[in-house]
């Protein structure tokens, strides 16, 4: 072994951890991940057959096969980035939060030919082998940065100077390049994520009192439906079989869908909706699907799957070795009980419909790798923790 | 130094304490608040929205198609098919594919009008719809002309003919029994009568299959299919025999036709001991194929000359009037056959009895009445015995027996028969009869005295032979009905009816007097035109006014002649009622229940009763003219032969003079009455020369006798044959003046009292 070696894998172990992984949130994952992918192969093969040209058994299992290729490299991705040192990740704050801002400007370029509209917003970029959307790298960048900055911070965190103002810029930027795709959940998803790690990162009380009641107030005013955008969602929210032949048609077909399912659902693959009815079946709206064969047992199960899942991750984020792990931990699961929340409830009408993918279960290949990767990355933070022996 | 570091380490310490403990209220909200929020709102709509949003959503995902169920088949008590449904087939065509794929549309129009016999002109305006997708050439088509379009079709390659499976209701018999069997609508749906009442019975339960579909309307064969069988209909057994109610049918349109009778007739037969009609009719009727045709042509008359909707309102106004079923759905004033329920409730309450006796001086006076009430005799009855009183049909009689039983017990007794309310039977439309308010009946007795003779109140003829049916039979009150059994579509009996008397109005004695009283109508008193040889009939005639009829064109009146008959009267098994709404004036039979409706309705015992199987039993008298079989007397002496006639009663006469009786008339074998002359053959050819059928209408029985006798022919009497009378004539004959028949036809005469008065 030359010295280069030697320290080549000095340097590797050093970024490597030791400790092991946090197993019950491990196989959270992995028993979320496994269900989300039989529940893609259940919502989309309808769709898949009778919408192809020459439909065969292949062609009906096209989206399943592409979303299980995904979940297996996302899972092997995930081991791996667990290895890795979560510290390691510090010095790219910076760049990609960065690389996120370009890649969003990039997206709401006009007639860039890399940009893809869909459904009347413009969200993804093609980079040839697949479509993504810059606003997952912006969540990713937005935790990291946020961690990485937040962590050294401590006492000052209280001062409007360094524990909000650089961050409200940064949420700022980062918000209305969003709102011009455009792409408001993404947004309410981001400043959630923000505001929750400025909150636990130690910003002084009357601020949180400030942002609560900014919070609260944002909320009413959308809801009441003053504002002359996204009124007529409003309505449609708060009655949608008056919509059910156009803009309601989404939202009905879900509920039909999960009301349907009853107690103990029609059965897995067994659903009707899938049949075209319902819009999205394989995507925002997999979960009303769920709910259509597996029923309310089926549901609730999943939905605590995701519990426990969320809350092992803030029970990781409350462990970790240092202030960067725990915020590091805290941004990313608040993103999946965010996401997790905001999903159902659109597609329960509990609020009103916007597009919001759930985490695991949303058909998109490169949505559940980066979900994946982020997971390696608090099954980093959870190698560190101390061992209950030290403390 | 330390100062600094231990401040930083505070610091330090405190922030982390804060993000420990902002990290788990971030956990509270975000890992259980918003979770269980989610959870309700699953439970709400999975388990309480859970019916509601399933059947929209099935709504939305199924197609069901319908199977029709066979209709039901209606029997008559003897097994014959009163009304059946078989398939046929809807034909119609589309204008708008036919011009498309440039159609002959003269070849189509010629082709289908011949097919179908319909208006070929008529299909051509139809195919000049163009825009049309629709039109339909011809409901219900028969399976043999839909075979012969199809074929048409095939043969020449045609595009816009299309046929659709439906279902058509036959009725074998036509007009027979049409007001009770009632007709379908073009939906099959019952319109009226049995059809109607029994409708759900008889419609069965439409199957359904249910198919899955996408959002693209197309059906999801491999996922799932629910079929549910169609059920067929149920069918009904009725208590109507064919027989018994052609007899009816036949008996009344004769009657109607030789009394002229304008407003219609109905008669009912009943069997007196289960409430079972055996038959019911109405005139005018219809051809229940075709139920919307007026078939009665002084009716359909009454239509010339009308055009647009003066016509159409016509036209519906005599539908109705020829569906009616007047014997349950129309009311009328009894008459003097209601004097059988005074006398059965006077009786039952002892106060009077066979010993009784009555005085009528042609009228009597009823307290706060200020006029005279008459009997049908002005000149009096003088004194009658009850069995007197009761033949002569005595009105004064009759005031002076429903002043003895009182107004109280008297509306007792119509309720109790039954007359205050409806009989339930099993069709639609009974209607109720009209009878006095219970209280203003009790002020004075004037309205007991016209009740008690059956006139001033109303009844339905079906409540009425059922509340007499009670009077003879032991005095048990049926429900009268006329579905005897249901029949699942396996022909396994799904429901029976059950006989159970509604209660008892009179005691078995009393119905036993009530019917030796009646005996007394048929036997010489105003019924004596009902009179069958050979059977003890009981029956009682009526004559009622109809009130608001007399007008000064018409200063007599309108008029509805009845007759309630009964037989055997010894043990009855059946009740008649016949009665003909307004019967001429002119038609030279004195106009009344004795004169009109007692021969109808003895014509009708003289078929009925040995149909039913019930023997005659002939008094001394009566043997010398009942039915006797005649000896066959060929190949015997003139000795042997006379002997043999003799035991049998018969007289006869010889042509030619041979050794042996070489042929006769009748021949032997055949029935004949036993005044009839038999003529033996000795040796010469029977002529073959038929026979011409004299007139003898209006002669009297002997005379008849005697000129049908001359041509060869034999007498066979029904009707009044007591000769006491001398006002006793021929009515009417069964072989018209001039036919020619063969020589020993037996030719049935009917004799009445054409002076009766009721």
């Amino acid at each position: 072994m030359t010295r280069e070696e030697k320290q080549e894998k000095a340097r590797i172990s050093r970024i490597m951890s030791k400790g092991p992984i946090d197993l019950p949130f491990a196989l959270l994952v992995l028993l979320l991940t496994t269900i989300g992918v039989l529940m893609v192969f259940s919502a989309s093969f309808a769709r898949s057959y009778y919408e192809a040209e020459n439909p065969t058994t292949m062609v009906a299992l096209s989206v399943f096969l592409r979303q299980a290729f995904f979940a297996a490299a996302g899972v092997v991705a995930m081991f791996v980035v667990s290895k890795i040192d979560y510290h390691w990740w510090r010095r790219w704050a910076v760049p990609l939060l960065g690389l996120a801002i370009v890649l969003l400007v990039l997206v709401i370029i006009p007639h860039n030919p890399l940009a893809v509209t869909s459904g009347g917003a413009t969200r993804w970029l093609n980079v040839g082998i697949t479509t993504f959307q810059p606003s997952e790298v912006a969540k990713f960048a937005v935790i990291l940065y946020f961690a990485a900055t937040i962590s050294v911070k401590k006492e000052r965190m209280k001062t409007f100077q360094d524990g909000i103002f650089p961050y409200f810029l940064i949420l700022g930027v980062i918000s209305v390049l969003m709102l011009m795709e455009p792409h408001l959940s993404g947004t309410v998803l981001i400043l959630g994520i923000g505001a929750s790690m400025m909150f636990v990162g130690g910003i002084s009380q009357k601020m949180v009192g400030l942002g609560v009641g900014i919070g609260v107030l944002g909320i009413a005013i959308l809801a009441s439906g003053v504002l002359p955008y996204g009124q007529s969602r409003i309505m449609q929210w708060k009655d949608p079989w008056a919509y059910a032949a156009d803009e309601g048609y989404q939202t009905v077909q879900s509920l039909l869908a999960i009301g349907s399912g009853g107690l103990a659902g029609l059965g897995f693959g067994k659903g009707r909706q899938k049949l075209m009815y319902l819009p999205e079946e394989h995507n925002d709206m997999i979960f009303a699907i769920v709910c259509e064969e597996l029923g309310f047992i089926g549901a609730a199960l999943i939905l605590a799957l995701f519990c426990f899942l969320v809350l092992r991750g803030y029970w990781i984020a409350v462990h970790a070795r240092d202030r960067f792990g725990g915020l590091l931990a805290v941004g990313i699961i608040t993103m999946i009980a965010m996401q997790t929340f905001l999903n159902v409830a659109v597609v329960t009408n509990f609020v009103p419909n916007t597009g919001i993918s759930l985490p695991f279960f949303s058909y998109g290949g490169t949505a559940l790798l980066i979900q994946l990767f982020e997971m390696g990355v608090l099954l980093s933070v959870s190698r560190q923790m101390p061992g209950p022996k030290s403390g | 130094m330390s100062n600094h570091r231990d401040r930083k380490e505070n610091a330090a310490k405190m922030a982390t304490k804060i993000l420990k403990s902002r990290t788990l209220v971030l956990a509270v909200v975000l890992g259980i608040a918003t979770f269980a929020a989610l959870a309700c709102r699953l439970y709400y709509l999975q388990i309480i929205r859970h019916d509601d949003l399933q059947e929209k959503a099935v709504a939305q995902q199924t197609r069901s198609s319908t199977i029709t169920a066979s209709r039901g088949t209606i029997y008559d008590a003897t097994g014959e098919t009163l009304a059946v449904s078989a398939t046929a087939e809807t034909i119609f065509i589309s204008p708008h594919e036919i011009t498309e794929t440039e159609g002959d549309k003269d070849l189509i129009a010629e082709t289908l009008a011949e097919i179908l016999h319909v208006d070929a002109e008529e299909i051509r305006e139809k195919e000049d719809k163009e825009e049309s997708y629709y039109q339909v050439v011809k409901q219900k088509a028969e399976q043999e002309e839909a075979d012969q379009v199809r074929e048409f079709i095939n043969e020449n390659d045609i595009s816009g003919i299309y046929l659709v499976p439906d279902s058509k209701r036959y009725y074998p018999f036509g007009s027979l029994a049409s007001q009770v069997i009632g007709f379908v609508s073009s939906d099959n749906e019952g319109l009226y009568g049995l059809e109607a009442q029994y409708n759900e019975e008889l419609e069965g339960t439409a199957g359904l299959v249910v198919t899955e579909k996408n959002a693209y309307g197309e059906d999801v064969l491999y996922k799932y299919e629910q079929y549910y069988d169609a059920e067929n209909g149920d069918s009904l057994v009725l208590t109507i025999d064919v027989n018994i109610q052609h007899y009816l049918e036949q008996a009344l349109e004769d009657a109607v036709e030789k009394y002229d009778v304008s407003n219609g007739a109905t008669g009912i037969v009943m069997n007196v001991k289960t409430g079972a009609i055996l038959a019911m009719a109405s005139l005018p009727n219809y051809d229940l194929n075709d139920p919307r045709t007026i078939y009665d042509e002084n009716l359909a008359a009454q239509l010339d000359g009308l055009e647009g909707d003066a016509y159409q309102e016509k036209l519906g106004e005599l539908q109705l009037l020829q569906w009616r079923n007047k014997a349950i759905n129309d009311t009328y004033e009894p008459g003097s056959t209601f004097k059988i329920l005074t006398l059965a409730m006077a009786l039952e309450e002892d106060l009077i009895d066979e010993s009784s006796t009555f005085n009528c001086a042609g009228h009597i006076n009823v307290e706060g009445w200020p006029k005279p009430m008459y009997c049908s005799k002005r000149a009096g009855h003088g004194q009658q015995t009850l069995a007197q009183a009761v033949a002569n049909s005595c009105n004064p009689a009759f005031i002076q027996i429903g002043l003895k039983v009182g107004t109280d017990k008297f509306y007792q007794y119509v309720s109790d028969f039954g007359l205050l309310d409806t009989t339930g039977i099993d069709l639609q439309g009974e209607g109720k009869g009209i009878f006095f308010d219970e209280e203003e009946f009790g002020k004075n007795v004037v309205s007991l005295a016209s009740a008690a003779f059956g006139q001033t109140f109303n009844v339905t003829p079906i409540a009425l032979i059922t509340a007499e049916a009670a009077a003879v039979n032991g005095g048990y009150l049926y429900e009268p009905y006329l579905v005897q059994q249901v029949l699942d579509s396996d022909g396994n009996v799904v429901y029976e009816h059950d006989s159970t008397p509604v209660r008892q109005v009179i005691s078995e004695e009393t119905s036993e007097r009530v019917c030796a009283l009646l005996e007394g109508v048929v036997d010489g008193g105003t019924g004596k035109n009902a009179y069958v040889a050979g059977y003890r009939i009981g029956g009682k005639t009526g004559t009622a006014d109809k009130t608001g009829t007399k007008t000064e064109d018409n200063p007599q009146g309108d008029i509805v002649v009845s007759f309630v008959g009964v037989a055997p009267i010894d043990d009855p098994e059946v009740i008649i009622l016949i009665a003909l709404d307004t019967p001429s004036r002119t038609t030279g039979t004195y106009p009344s229940g004795g004169n009109m409706a007692a021969p109808t309705a003895g014509n009708l015992f003289a078929q009925i009763l040995p149909y039913l199987g019930i023997e005659p039993s002939y008094s001394a008298e009566e043997m010398a003219s009942a039915d006797t079989n005649v000896p066959n007397c060929i190949g015997l002496s003139l000795e042997e032969a006379k002997q043999k006639l003799g035991e049998s009663g018969f007289s006869y006469r010889v042509e030619g003079d041979g050794e042996t009786v070489t042929d006769q008339t009748p021949v032997g074998g055949s029935i004949v009455p036993g005044t009839a002359e038999i003529i033996l053959y000795m040796g010469v050819e029977k002529s073959d020369e038929k026979c011409v059928v004299p007139n003898v209408v209006g002669l009297t029985a002997e005379a008849a006798n005697e000129k049908l006798t001359n041509a060869g022919l034999i007498m066979k009497v029904t009707g009044d044959t007591s000769s006491s009378s001398g006002s006793i004539r021929v009515t009417s004959q069964s072989a018209a003046e001039g036919s020619e028949v063969d020589a020993g036809t037996v030719i049935s005469v009917q004799l009445s009292d054409t002076a009766m008065v009721d």
